[in-house]
Order: C-alpha cells, then structure tokens, then sequence
C-alpha cells in the first residue's frame, strides 16, 4: 500500500488516469451538446438562415467542472483510497491475542472489540494464523484465518472474575508447538500470576501490550454502620479529585425494578478510596437488590445486596399474658405497632424462640427467668443477638441486679424506682436531656411533649457513665446499655407501654427502636459460619455485571464461598442454601484494586486506535450522484426538463428509499381496512396450503349460513399470518392444527395472548377426534400441547351441558363437525359458580371462553365451494346431512357466544323477572 | 382484449369529438348572440316569411310571442333573406396546425376549428348560407348543415402545410380564411387574387401559437415541422431570434398588403388569447364585409 497525504492507495497507479482530465475537459469543450428536436411550424421562416458562429453554445464551465469531478471521483475511488491506513510493522507467523477478559475491562470493551477486528483485519491481510486467548477463561489456543475469528468476535465477552488459573493458561500456552507473537490486551488490573504469563509469551515470540488508560472504579460491598448504609468506592490509580453517583437499584412496592436512590461519592485528589453513607427508611432498604456506579459497565462497579438488608426477627417476649382484653395495656401493644412495619415478629416461649435465632429478643417488664432460659439467652447474646429489656413493676420489686450486677443487666438497680409528678410526689414529670454524641440516637429530635413519670433508678457505678445511651433532663439514666461477648443488652428504665412515660406514645420511640435494631443487623458471614454448608448459583453475574440465570453450575461449598477467589467454579452471583441467600461479589471487603504495571521492556500501547477507513465506496457513490445531476442539469440545459420535472426527479430520487415502508404502511392500513369494515371471520394459515383452503372454505360456509340465518352478516373471511398481522380486528380465530405447522415467533405469542386477554376467541381444531381422544394421544394433540404453553389460558374443562354455547342461538347438546366427539373443552367455571334455582343451566362465566378446544374438524363440516355446495362428505346419507346442520348451528352458536357473550346466560333471571311482571 | 381498438370504438371515439366541439361553438355563439340579438334591422333585407311551430331545438328567444300569446301554440317567425348571402369557410387542417407549445394550450387547428364551427352557427342562425371552399361541401342553410361542417373539420390532413382551397367560389359570396399562413405565400396570393377577381371579399384570421410569436429557444436545435417534412438545423438558435422575429413580422406585413390590394381584412389570433373576443372580432369583420 502506498501512502499520499495521510491516505494509503491500493492500486496507486490508477491515480496516472487524473492526468487524462485536462485532455478531457478540452475534448468536453470542443464537442456540442447534442442538439435538441424541436417541432415548430416556423421552421418555414427559418429555411436558409445561417448561424453567424460555427461554434455552438459551449457547456457551461459548471457543468463541465461537475463532470470532471465525477470523473476524478471514479479515478480515485478506483485507486483504493483508505483513511488512517496501518503499516505492517511486524513480519508473519502465527499471532497469539491475548485478553485479560475480566470485568475489569468491561466498560470499554467494545473498544477492544473493535482494536481485535483491526488486529483481525491486519493479521488476514498478512494471512497470518491468529489465536484468541482469554485467560479468564484459558482454553488450547487454535490457530485459524482471521476471517474465522472475525466472525467470532461477537461472542467474546468478558467474565466477571480476574485471571486465576494461572496454571492453566500456562498449560495452554505449552500446547502450542512453534513460536508466535502476542499482543495482549490488558484491562489495567494486577492480578497473581500475570508475570509469569508474560515470561512464558516473551519465550515464544515479541510481545505487545494493548492497555488502555482509564481509570477503573471498582465498588466494594455495603455494609451498615450508624445506622446507614456504607458505600466504598475503589479506583485503580490516584489522581484528580473526582466525583462519581452510585446508584441503589431495587423493586418497587409493585415489584418492578427501579432506581430507588442515588447518592454521589468524591475522591479526594490523590486517594483512590471514595466513601459515602446513605441513609434509607427501613422498608426502602429491604428492598434494595444491588448498587452499581453510574456510567460504569461492569461486574466489579456493581455489589449485590442479599440477606444483609433484609428485616430483622424481633422475638416479644411479656409477663403478665393473664390479662385479656386490655390491649391498651398490654406492654407489648407500643411495641408490636412501632416494630410492625419494619422487622418480623415472633411469638411465644423464650425458650421455643431462641432456637430460631432472632436478631433481637425483646423482654417487657420479665424480671427472673429460669437458669436453663438464663444460661440459653446468654449464649445466644454472646453469639452476637441483642437483648432489649424495658423495666416495669416487676423489676422494679424484683431484687434483680440489685447488689450485684446481672449478667443480663446493664446497670444494677436500686429497689423500688420512682415516681416523679404524681399526685402523692413532689416535682413534675421529667423530659428527655439531649442524646449525647456517643449515644446511638444522636441526632434523634425529642419531642417537647415527651414526660417520664415513673423509673427504675440506676445504682451509680464506675461503669454507669459509659452506658448511659439516654437519660433524663435531670441526669437520670432512661435507657442503659453494656455490651457481652459478641452481642449487647440494652435496658429502657421505663415500661413499653404508656403507664410510666408518654415516650411508647411518640414517634421519637420508634426511631430509637430502629436505630438499635439497625445496630444488631447480620454481619457479614466468615468462613467458619459457613461450614458444612452448600450454596446453589442461583444467578451469577457476566463480566458486563449483567445478572443471569445459574443454570446448571453445581453448588459450592460454604468456606469456599466466603474466602475462595472467584472464576470459573465459584462465580459471583447469588447463592442460596435453605432460605439463606448470600451475594458473592466481585470485589470482596478486603480487595483493593491494583494497577497493573508492566516492566520496561514491554511495549505498551493505548487502545485509542484509529480505523482503517476505505473511502473507495463512498468516492464511487459521490461520483454517482454527480452523474445523476450531470444527467439532470444537461436535461434542464438542452430545455427537455422543465423546472416541474427536475424537481420531480430530485423528489423522486430522494423519496425512492422510502416508499418500501410506505408501502408497507398502506398494506396495513389496507388490511386494517379490510378486516374492520365489516365482521370478518379469520383463521389462523398453517402454511399447509390445503388445510388452508379448507379453513377458508369452511369460514365462508359458515359465513353464508350466519348471513342466512341470524342478523350477523360476516364478509369474506381472511387467513391471518400471525408474525405479521394485527389480530384485534377480529372477534374469532379458527386455528386448525398439523403437526408441521411453525412454532409462532414470540412477538407472534405476545399478540395471541393480548388477543385472548382483551376478549378474542380462538377455536382449536385439531381434527383428529375420529381417531384420538383429547389430550396428547396424536401428533395433532403433542402439536396443539406445543403450541398452546405459552398462551394464557385458564383452566379448562369439558363443555358442561349447561353452557352458555348451548343455547346462544340453537338449542344444541353435541357439537359435531366432521367427527362427533364429545370431547370439547372450554374454560372451566369458577368453583363457586351456582346452580340456578329451578333452572337447567347456571350462571356461568361472566364473559366469553377465550378458547374452545376440540377435535370435530368443524371447518371441514362447513366448508362450501362458491356455489354453496359441501365440498367434504360427512358420515353417510341423511345421518351425515343432519350432523353437517349440527355443526353449522354450532358454528352459528359459537358465533353468537363471541359476539353476544353472556348474554343469554341471563336468561337464568328470567323466572325472577316474569314473577316481578306479576306473571 | 383485442390489442386494436375495434371498429365500433373507434367509431365511437370519431363520433364523440363532434358533440364537444359543437357544443363548445354552441356555446362561444351564445355569448356573442347575447349582445347582437339577431340581425332584425333595416336595409338588411331579411322579411317577414311564415310563422312556423317551435319545434325542439329552437332556442327560446326565437319564439315570437305576439303571435304565441294569441293561441296555445308557440311559433317562431322566419325571415327569409331577399338576397341570400353565401359565406364560404376554409379552416387550415394542414399538418401545422396540429401544434401547441404547452399542454395547457390547445393546438391551433383547435382554436381554429372552434372559431369557425362559431362563427358558423351565429351566420346560420342569421339566416346565412355556409359551406366550404372548394367542391366538398357547398354553402347550404339550416342547422344540418353545422352538423356537417362540424364532421369535415374532423379531418385531419396529412399536409404539412395546406394550401388555401379556392376553387369553386360563388361570385360576390363572402369567404373567411383561418390558418397559421406559415405555409407557401404564393398559393394564398393566388386564392385572394382569385377571390377578389370573383367578387369575393372576406376575412383572413391567421391563427398562431404565443412560442411563434416569441421564439424562446436556445442552444443546439433542430427545428421540425410537424409532418416533418421541413427541418432546420442550428447551433445557436438564440442568435436567430431577431432574424425569425424580422420574418415573421415581413410575412405579416405581406399579409397585410394583400388584404389591402384585395379589399380582405386580416385578423391576428393567439391560442392563449380568448376565443371569444376573435369570435366578436370575426363577426364584426364578415358583418362589416357584408354591409
């Protein structure tokens, strides 16, 4: 290839011919416009006059200009002309591309798809074997012609794990007998292993590195603390303060995926780390499925949320259950309300409960428990549950934690409490002291109306200051806490409900419940919590950070899923075991993102290619166009074109792309036309052109007897093509069924479907009930099965003898076509549908049977030529006769149902009504 | 399907070009009709012959109605010329007439035929005899005799330019020309010196379309007749618009001078002009002859 000025040539010799255009704009000028013919009776008055000039009229200077352009287009475009054109530098041989492929460069890999299909493009060119590895995934490199690859390259994607069977890839690169080059596309992220590779690629041949210079972002799993959500944003290299949005995916109350917050993360210049915390209410949080960063594509910006989030278990625990009736005063009723909405409750003995593991047991007013309870519950708080008691009389006479420290109890007590504001004490009701800023209900407004009237008074400890949560106006502790082992116990010196205090009444004790409840929320599980468990993928993420089905993939083993790294045999997704449901994200807590960082020797290249652009087409194109207008201003010159039809042709030539779809459009609005002028029965073409015709046939047949006989007067009936027809025209479908008949597309089955929903009928004939029963006993049946799974029917059943399609016209018990079967079916009735008093059919749906299932061969039955005579036998003589009126007066019936629906089913008010007439 | 069209089609086809032509002259000789209201004046010859039925066809304005008024009958009161004017026609149907720049504009053989089936009704329902020049169809009256003028005009003839047809000219009747005069000057010198050697005076109508008037061509032409039997080529026919124009105008003028050697009066028309203001022209000018 030859490079002029930036632009390679294929064939640059061709350019010579542009030497040829001076010669040819002389030959152009000298030769006339060939003349035009013109009628004119003056021709008379003309005879013998002579030009002055022997020189015609030249060709205007621009059009000669527009010819000469066109021509040098042609030249040129001939010449092969390709923009940014890619010298080969690097000899042949075998070329090996390695990819990285792992989310890391997922974001920009349509970058390196493209940078591949150059690669492709040169390697073919060269007519060097070439090699796809991607070391995520590691296979025996095959070398093939490019153009194979080519047609490959879509399938390659990018997985949601980094390298790490190294092992692997190296067994794969030994496989390869011979030398080749590589060029290995980087994604940017150092990974175990990747020198080793390199080490083994530089032993076979040179090396070229592809990375590109992106910054990669990656997004670590959230986790709660304070109360609010914690979001860690990683990038792979410092530099400029940088600000990214990350989005909270989640459900909607009605289930739909939306994005349900954003909330922007800045990097500090110079800190790869960028922290955010989000503040959700409790419901919105439990809905949340997973986080990614804004603008970013790929496995390792997204974390998925699981069971971390979800609500929490909150066993209830009370003495005094004697008391029934006054719930008011229940202790647990404040409660239950304010724990309701966001947390799961459980009922019953302490001891049923805590096998079940709740996240928080709740003790009201419940002084002593049993050494067994004791001993079960402290196990269980040491294990990292939390306890939250309120005081109450009980304890307040109790001797719990008087002299000496509960191991239950946050503070010991002193006997008896008190009671502040009374009518027999002094002082008034004490409010609330500002929370301090230790305190987990930092923050929390207090309302002016709260009152504490009553308490149990902490012993003051050298220990006492440090638990204090709360506490009154006056210093007095209200609500203590202590921590044991792993979990907490949390004492409020008040009751739960609103005997001792108006604090259960306001909303500031709703707050405080969920503040401590978001505190005790489920880490995140290690290793050992997992032991002797197994997991089930039950979605798992691409390298895109697309969620998709697991499919097949076995389950994995518990520890393995908290600590292994991720790749082929454990990728992240969603795991589930029992009812547990764990998210194994890309990036875990502990993961940092490394750049990766090449040795010197190593040639490294961005990704910013630029493409190979071959402009022979689009210079071939352009001298085309200059023809058409060379063809049209000679027209206009030589006075045969009048302004109308250059413009006409211009219209034209601009409009020729798209009458297609114009055409199309009309087509529709023919048929729509069509269909909708008049009832028109359909039926569904099977491609089998005799069945066809004899459900054309039959429709018609119908037809006719419809217009003969009852006001319903149906034109012609039309074959409906299901890929590629409107359907809501009309009010039946015939579908007959053959075995070879194509499986609908499920665009096709998307209509059928809003057909049946929004009231259409389709009448199933499988035609086939002379020799088979209902069900799936013939091909026709196994057809009609395949056919029918993805439509929406309801429940069927065989026609019951008092269905409405008994009487919309005729009075019928059998509906016969061809074949006399009994076995038709149609929607089933609700189990609660009646029968009628004193009459013989009930009240049955209220509305039309979508579909009517059955095997008779009806249209068969109806099927007339033009001259109304049947054109298939039935049975023989009379009998046959008699069975063909049958099935036209089922079809007149049928006909009826769809377009009259229930209407006769009211006939059941009928002894109602004549009894109001006083008949 | 036949791929030629069969006799009775085409016949068809012939017949239906009569009737709009016939009713377009009907109608151009109403209007003029309207303002003139007959020829009932003095000196002019025309009495009192019979009082006849109307009949149907007979336009509603003929019935006299003095004579209607005394009875239950309508009749129409027919003058009988004392002297009875023969006016003889000659419409072009050379080759070159069937010509027009633009489709909006009808040929000249069109125009010409219009103002001549017109000016034939106006002369016939005045009383006048009509026919043609030469053997073919000699002057008679009567509403039939449209109906044959109107057939003859039907024929197209192959000539590229016709001659004027002068044989067979009554002495002292009245002839009216139409044709484009594009043609041999020589022959139309001949029939008016023939004419006027005869007594016979008339009009001369030259019919011409607005691109021979203008000549708007340019560039490497050739020029046809329509027959095809003349053609002129040119590589510049801008150049010869002046000389063409300086022709036309000559032949004009020779016209011109012709008609005052003869005593004919020669009359101008254009295709995109109305027809009815040549109608009115061409009725004064044979009512003038006439006086």
């Amino acid at each position: 290839m030859t490079v002029l000025a930036g632009i390679g040539f294929n064939a640059p010799w061709l350019l010579l011919g542009l030497l040829a255009l001076p010669i040819l704009w002389l030959i152009l000028r000298a030769v006339p416009p060939a003349p035009a013919r013109r009628l004119f009776p003056g021709v008379t008055l003309l005879l013998g006059l002579k030009d002055d000039e022997s020189v015609s009229d030249r060709t205007p200077w621009w059009l000669l200009l527009l010819r000469m352009l066109a021509v040098a287009a042609v030249i040129v475009g001939l010449a092969g002309p390709v923009l940014n054109p890619r010298q080969d530098k690097d000899g042949s041989g075998p070329l090996l591309i390695v990819l990285d492929a792992s989310w890391a460069g997922a974001t920009r890999w349509p970058d390196k798809v493209e940078l591949i299909a150059s690669q492709l493009a040169q390697a073919g060119r060269a007519g060097r074997p070439v090699a796809v590895l991607r070391l995520t995934a590691p296979e025996a490199p095959v070398f093939q012609a490019a153009d194979v690859w080519r047609s490959r390259l879509a399938g390659l994607t990018p997985e949601a794990w980094q390298p790490a069977q190294i092992g692997d890839v190296l067994a794969a690169l030994d496989s390869v007998e011979g030398g080749f080059d590589s060029h290995w596309l980087g994604d940017g992220l150092d990974y175990d292993g990747r020198d080793r590779v390199l080490e083994a690629l530089e032993a076979r041949g040179a090396v070229q590195v592809f990375q590109g210079a992106s910054v990669i972002l990656g997004l670590s799993p959230a986790r709660f603390d304070q109360g609010a959500l914690q979001l860690t944003v990683q990038r792979s290299a410092t530099g400029p303060a940088r600000e990214v949005t990350l989005l909270v995916h989640g459900r909607d109350p009605a289930g739909t995926a939306r994005i349900l917050a954003s909330v922007p993360a800045r990097f500090d210049a110079g800190s790869d780390i960028a922290t955010t915390a989000l503040s959700l209410p409790a419901e919105l949080r439990g809905r949340i499925t997973r986080f990614d960063i804004q603008g970013q594509r790929s496995a390792g910006a997204m974390s998925l949320a699981d069971d971390s989030l979800r609500r929490r278990e909150v066993a209830l625990i009370a003495g005094r259950e004697d008391r029934e009736g006054l719930q008011l005063l229940s202790p647990l009723h404040y409660l239950r309300q304010a724990l309701v909405p966001t947390a799961e409750l459980l009922d019953g003995a302490l001891a049923d409960l805590l096998p079940a593991n709740p996240d928080v047991v709740v003790l009201a007013d419940i002084a002593t428990l049993s050494s067994a309870e004791e001993a079960a519950l402290t196990e269980w708080i040491e294990a990292g549950g939390m306890l939250l008691r309120f005081a109450g009389p009980r304890l307040a006479a109790s001797d719990v934690s008087r002299s000496e420290e509960h191991p239950l109890m946050p503070v010991r007590l002193r006997s008896g409490g008190r009671s502040v504001g009374g009518a027999m004490s002094w002082g008034e009701p004490k409010t609330l002291a500002p929370f301090p800023e230790t305190s987990p209900f930092n923050g929390l407004t207090i309302p002016s109306d709260v009152r504490v009237t009553a308490q149990v008074m902490a012993q003051p400890d050298p220990t006492l200051a440090d638990r204090v949560i709360a506490a009154l106006g006056d210093g007095t502790p209200l609500v203590t806490r202590k921590a044991l082992g792993q979990g907490q116990v949390v004492l409020f010196h008040i009751t739960a409900n609103a005997e001792w205090s108006t604090l259960p009444l306001s909303g500031l004790f709703v707050e405080m419940l969920e503040r401590l409840a978001v505190s005790s929320s489920a880490k995140p599980p290690e290793a050992a919590d997992l032991q002797g468990t197994t997991w089930t993928p039950v979605q798992v993420l691409n390298g895109f950070g697309d969620l998709h089905d697991a499919g097949t993939l076995p389950g994995v083993d518990g520890p393995a899923l908290a600590e292994a790294p991720a790749g082929p045999d454990l990728q992240p997704g969603i795991y589930d075991s029992g009812k547990r449901r764990l998210a194994r994200n890309v990036l875990g807590a502990d993961d940092r993102l490394v750049a990766a960082d090449w040795p010197a020797h190593v040639s490294v290249q961005g990704l910013g290619i630029r493409l190979e652009v071959p402009l022979g087409g689009g210079l071939l194109s352009l001298a085309l166009v200059l023809l058409v207008l060379d063809v049209v201003a000679s027209l206009a010159l030589s006075g045969r074109l009048g302004m109308g039809g250059a413009v006409l042709i211009l219209a034209l030539l601009i409009a020729q792309p798209m009458t297609g779809r114009a055409q199309q459009t009309q087509a529709d609005t023919d048929f729509a036309i069509t269909a909708t002028s008049e009832l028109v029965l359909a039926h569904v073409l099977t491609g089998n052109a005799q069945l066809d015709d004899i459900a054309q046939a039959g429709l018609l047949g119908l037809a006719d007897t419809l217009f003969f006989r009852t006001s319903v007067e149906p034109s012609t009936p039309i074959g409906v093509d299901l890929e590629r027809d409107e359907l809501a025209f009309f009010p039946l479908l015939y579908w007959p069924i053959t075995p070879d008949q194509p499986q609908p597309s499920a665009a096709a089955y998307a209509r059928l479907n809003t057909y049946l929903r929004s009231g259409g009928m389709i009448l199933f004939d499988t035609r086939d009930s002379d020799i088979a029963r209902f069900g799936a006993a013939s091909p026709n049946g196994r057809k009609l099965q395949q056919l029918a799974a993805p439509l929406d029917i309801p429940p069927l059943e065989p026609l019951p003898k008092d269905h409405v399609l008994t009487r919309t016209f005729y009075l019928l018990q059998d509906f016969p076509g061809r074949h006399n079967s009994h076995d038709v079916w149609v929607e089933a009735a609700p189990p609660d549908a009646e029968l009628a008093e004193g009459m013989p059919f009930r009240n049955l749906n209220d509305g039309v049977t979508p579909v009517v299932i059955g095997g008779n061969d009806w249209a068969g039955a109806w099927a007339t030529d033009r001259n109304g005579r049947p054109l298939l036998p039935i049975g023989r003589g009379f009998a046959g006769e008699r069975q063909r009126e049958l099935a036209y007066r089922f079809g007149v019936n049928l006909v009826m149902h769809v377009l009259t629906g229930n209407y006769k089913s009211d006939q059941v008010h009928v002894p109602a009504l004549l009894d109001r007439l006083g008949q | 399907m036949t791929p030629t069209p069969t006799l009775r089609e085409r016949s068809e086809s012939e017949a239906s070009r009569l009737p709009p032509l016939l009713a377009r002259a009907e109608h151009l000789a109403g209007t003029v009709l309207l303002g003139e209201h007959g020829r009932r004046r003095a000196g002019l010859g025309d009495d009192f012959w019979q009082y006849r039925p109307a009949q149907i066809g007979d336009s509603k304005r003929l019935i006299d109605h003095r004579r209607s008024a005394r009875g239950d009958m309508q009749f129409v009161r027919e003058r009988e010329w004392q002297i009875a004017q023969s006016v003889m026609l000659w419409v072009d149907q050379g080759a070159s007439m069937r010509f027009a720049s633009d489709d909006a504009l009808p040929t000249k053989a069109d125009r010409a035929r219009l103002l001549a089936l017109a000016i034939a009704i106006l002369l016939v329902r005045g009383g006048e005899r009509i026919g043609l020049t030469g053997t073919s169809l000699p002057p008679r009256r009567g509403n039939p005799q449209i109906l044959r003028l109107a057939e003859s005009f039907a024929i197209d003839s192959d000539a590229d330019y016709a001659p004027p047809e002068h044989r067979a000219m009554i002495p002292h009747a009245r002839a009216l020309f139409l044709s484009d005069f594009l043609g041999d000057m020589a022959e139309v010198t001949t029939a008016l010196t023939k004419a006027a050697d005869r007594g016979v005076r008339g009009v001369l109508l030259q019919v011409l379309d607005p691109s021979e008037e203008l000549f708007p061509f340019r560039g490497r032409t050739i020029f046809q007749s329509v027959g095809g039997s003349v053609s002129h080529e040119t590589l510049k026919a801008g150049d010869l618009r002046d000389r063409y124009l300086q022709r036309l105008a000559a032949r004009k003028d020779e016209l011109t001078q012709l008609c005052r050697a003869t005593g004919w009066r020669l009359g101008l028309h254009h295709t995109n002009d109305s027809a009815q203001s040549a109608l009115l022209w061409l009725y004064r000018a044979l009512d003038r002859g006439a006086r």
